[in-house]
């Protein structure tokens, strides 16, 4: 098994991965010489290669399974490493390394019973023993794994305990109603005792072989996977800075799947012989307004500024069309999102202008910070707010800030900017964001009713009660919240004729990254 | 040698104390050009260090999101870049590692920016000279074959040409040949570059066609134009009309008399456009992911990377300086008039 380095790995230098890189790659004799010919070819027991084409990355990629940063990140995350319980393309948890989850009536102890003859990529079984690790590393206090930073501080590591070789328990400070959703996060892999990113051994459908930051990543099917197997011998992963280049690439044969086609070019590509596949998404682009600090400390000019947005605008211009009308609330596959059901909100400006006359606001003037790290649709939006502000007499100044910029000293501290979300339910959503106490409040909200009603979500284990409490807090927001939420976004991948099984996902790309379910045509 | 021994004792003496010191003139030349050129780069070397380290704080930048909530992270990013050192000092470490070899650790990656660099400059240095190789004689010709034919058919389709696509952007030259050649119309060769790791760009030489001819038509339309240009104004000259007038053949008058009065300009020009490729093919990185240096520059500038994006600016301003000083070098030893001030 060569090894593979990473950013915690300084001791492993370039040069031997590229050595071990070129055992490989000799072995997976790669595309590039002609366009015409199949991006995979034989050698070595590589008779089919998936190649996929990821958005972005850069030399901060990373194979360890809790930090992913980058999209391609993402992409060979999902396919290394696999959480106890996940999502399916419907974003509904299904079990995965564990068979069950199973709170104690007070929801302070969830016991994980692991399915059996599950092994890792270097032939071990799956153990209770390996789950306690992987816990205690992603909930490490002081370096929590990003998708767990809320739950963390309220998991009692020392008294948290493997009962058997196929049975664990979580032991919580505090009850918590959702820990099985919260713990079937991507992000939350599960991987061996003595686990070193340098050696990134997970129970996924692949196992990796080469990894080449910001280039490439190449896998090889796991032959004991415990699910369904890969159709596909290896699998690599090219990073691609950019759209032109990506969409080149599959145009010319040289991957069979794209993450983030432009939405633009959708059609485009049909044109040309390559398919584009859509899925809704959950995630959000929202404008943020600072609750605590004037003018949008006074609720009616937040009103008045969700009542200018044109969002069906917003949705043809700044998302091609690929997007659904949102309603300023988020977690759209929350089985208890309320959105639907409370009026839509619509560009009403004669309504905007009486609620800012009657805030004694005619005149506003404010800022509006954005910049292209947001991603899809953010200045784009922007753009387009401000025009529409115009038209009810508020006069926006936009500002396009640099990435390095936005998200550094003055992220979160914005009176008026936007930001980016992806697919999440609406309780960890709310926690990693609505309250005082989140990471990622944008927008100053600490409403003690909303935070009363959502730290009783959190502990409840009814259904029935959790759903009153969880649509009460939404219709907090939705009254008096600081988002403006125009739209959830269409996720749009492109692959070519050779390429069957993708199907849509509400999470993530190219049916969530899960390339064991493709199957590919021999040319 | 041989001529020197026909002479004379005392012409040969002459002779080589001519030579002695020419060579003691160039020597000079040399010396006071390399100190210059230090000196340039020593300057490049503040002001890269100053401009990468007075922007705000290099931790928020590098980590975005991530800062409020990863206090060990951002004690680790600041203990790699010294962030607790005084700006001198920093510099002052800086300077002593890149003297030695060493520019330091990627911030992003957390490997040394030499391993991380030595393949994108092999493969940035590659395209440059094939670019090269297949530019200069194309563009000489083609100033010839207008300059010779001056006001006929073939001078007024070349400049009909090179005119027109001087104007166009090389990333939309670009995105034509891949359409033309890859993806739309036929499909005969890579549209991006796809390297296995271990191999260099010279090991998948298809992929190097597609960037070489848009590099090679972003160019030499340029230089075509500029050498014909100083072409026509030797010919024009008097040495050459004199030389039309003792009935020196037209042929003979082209390639023995004008010919070599372009090579300085020649030169010159091109030194010019080889150090704008050295810097400046970014959008053809992009487009082509081919993997150089000017596409890890702007990889580590949207990374905030600060110890690879010093390095960069450091070797692409080293390479500037360094083409510059060969195309000064060249232009000396190709001008007799300059040879012999040197001498004197």
């Amino acid at each position: 098994m060569p090894q593979i380095t990473g950013p915690t790995a300084p001791g492993v230098s370039r040069r031997q991965v590229l050595r071990w890189g070129g055992l490989a790659a000799t072995a997976a004799a790669l595309p590039g010489l002609t366009s015409c010919s199949s991006p995979s070819s034989a050698s070595d027991g590589i008779n089919t290669q998936l190649v996929h084409g990821a958005t972005g990355g850069g030399l901060k990629d990373t194979l360890d399974p809790h930090f992913p940063v980058t999209m391609p990140d993402i992409a060979r995350v999902r396919n290394l490493y696999e959480p106890l319980l996940r999502y399916t393309t419907d974003y509904e948890v299904e079990p995965a390394l564990a068979e069950s989850a199973e709170p104690n009536a007070d929801g302070t102890q969830w016991t994980f019973r692991l399915r059996r003859g599950v092994t890792f990529h270097d032939g071990r079984p799956l153990q209770a023993l390996d789950v306690k690790a992987s816990i205690e590393r992603m909930a490490n206090p002081k370096k929590p794994a990003s998708l767990l930073t809320d739950v963390a501080p309220l998991i009692d590591l020392p008294a948290c305990r493997a009962l058997d070789e196929h049975t664990y328990r979580i032991v919580l400070k505090e009850p918590h109603g959702m820990l099985d959703k919260v713990l079937a996060a991507y992000s939350l892999g599960i991987v061996p005792r003595d686990f070193n990113p340098a050696r990134p051994i997970g129970t996924g459908p692949f196992k990796a072989m080469t990894f080449v930051p910001g280039r490439r990543s190449l896998f090889r099917r796991h032959d004991d996977y415990w699910d369904r197997k890969a159709s596909v011998d290896a699998l690599l992963i090219l990073d691609f800075a950019d759209d032109t280049a990506k969409v080149n690439a599959l145009l010319a044969g040289q991957v069979h799947t794209i993450d983030n086609l432009p939405g633009y070019l959708a059609e485009g590509v049909e044109r040309q012989g390559a398919h584009a596949l859509i899925s809704e998404t959950g995630g959000w682009v929202p404008f943020t307004m600072r609750v605590d600090r004037a003018p949008f400390s006074d609720v009616r000019v937040r009103q008045a500024i969700r009542l200018i947005a044109d969002r069906r605008q917003m949705i043809d211009q700044a998302l091609s069309g690929y997007g659904r009308l949102a309603n300023d609330l988020y977690g759209p596959f929350d089985p208890d999102y309320l959105g639907a059901q409370l009026p839509q909100r619509e560009q009403d400006i004669d309504q905007a202008k009486a609620l800012l006359r009657q805030a004694g606001r005619s005149d506003l003037q404010i800022e509006l910070v954005t910049s292209t790290a947001v991603g899809a649709g953010g200045v784009e939006s922007a753009n387009l707010f401000v025009q529409h502000a115009a038209k009810a007499g508020v006069q926006v100044r936009l500002t396009k800030a640099d990435p390095n910029v936005f998200y550094g000293d003055q992220y979160l501290s914005w009176d008026f900017a936007q930001d980016f979300w992806s697919t999440r339910l609406y309780l960890p959503q709310a926690i990693a964001c609505a309250l005082k106490t989140s990471p990622y409040n944008e927008t100053h909200f600490t409403d003690p009713d909303f935070a009363d009603l959502i730290a009783a979500a959190r502990r409840s284990l009814d259904p029935a009660r959790r759903r009153v409490l969880l649509q009460d807090a939404q219709r907090i927001e939705y009254e008096r919240g600081g988002y403006l939420i125009w739209a959830f976004a269409n996720q749009v991948d492109g692959y070519t004729d050779q390429v069957h099984g993708l199907v849509p996902a509400r999470e993530q790309p190219c049916s969530a990254y899960r390339f064991n379910l493709v199957t590919l045509d021999r040319s | 040698m041989s001529a020197a021994t026909q002479r004379s004792p005392r012409a040969a003496g002459r002779a080589a104390l001519r030579q002695r010191t020419a060579a003691r003139g160039w020597a000079r030349w040399l010396v006071r050009r390399l100190l210059m050129a230090l000196v340039t780069l020593g300057l490049v070397s503040v002001l890269v260090f100053v401009a990468t380290s007075a922007v705000g704080d290099p931790v928020r930048a590098i980590l975005g999101k991530d800062y409020a909530v990863s206090p060990e992270r951002v004690a680790q990013i600041r203990d790699a870049l010294h962030l607790d050192e005084s700006l001198p000092q920093r510099y002052v470490l800086w300077l002593r590692g890149l003297l030695s070899g060493d520019p330091g650790t990627s911030v992003a990656n957390g490997l040394p920016v030499r391993d991380l660099l030595g393949d994108q400059i092999a493969n940035s240095v590659v395209l440059v000279l094939i670019t090269t190789l297949v530019m200069v004689p194309l563009a000489v010709g083609l100033a010839l074959l207008a300059g010779a034919r001056r006001g006929g058919a073939v001078d007024h389709v070349i400049s009909g040409i090179t005119l027109a696509l001087a104007g166009v952007p090389e990333f939309v030259t670009g995105i034509l040949l891949v359409a033309l050649l890859s993806t739309s119309v036929l499909h005969v060769l890579p549209a991006v570059t796809v390297l296995p790791p271990g191999a260099m760009i010279w090991d998948r030489p298809t992929s190097l066609i597609l960037p070489v001819a848009t590099l090679v038509i972003a160019v030499v339309p340029y230089l075509t134009r500029i050498l014909r240009a100083n072409l026509l104004e030797v010919l024009d000259s008097d040495y050459v009309e004199l030389a039309r007038l003792k009935g020196v053949p037209e042929r003979e008058v082209l390639l023995r008399h004008a010919v070599p009065n372009t090579l300085v300009p020649t030169i010159q020009v091109t030194a010019l456009q080889l150090a704008w490729l050295l810097g400046g093919v970014v959008l053809i990185e992009y487009l082509f992911n081919f993997p150089g240096i000017g596409a890890a520059l702007v990889d580590s500038v949207r990374n905030s990377d600060f110890p690879m994006v010093q390095a960069l600016c450091m070797l692409i301003a080293a390479a500037y300086v360094l083409v510059n000083l060969l195309a000064d070098a060249a232009s000396i030893l190709l001008t007799p008039r300059a040879r012999t001030e040197m001498a004197a």
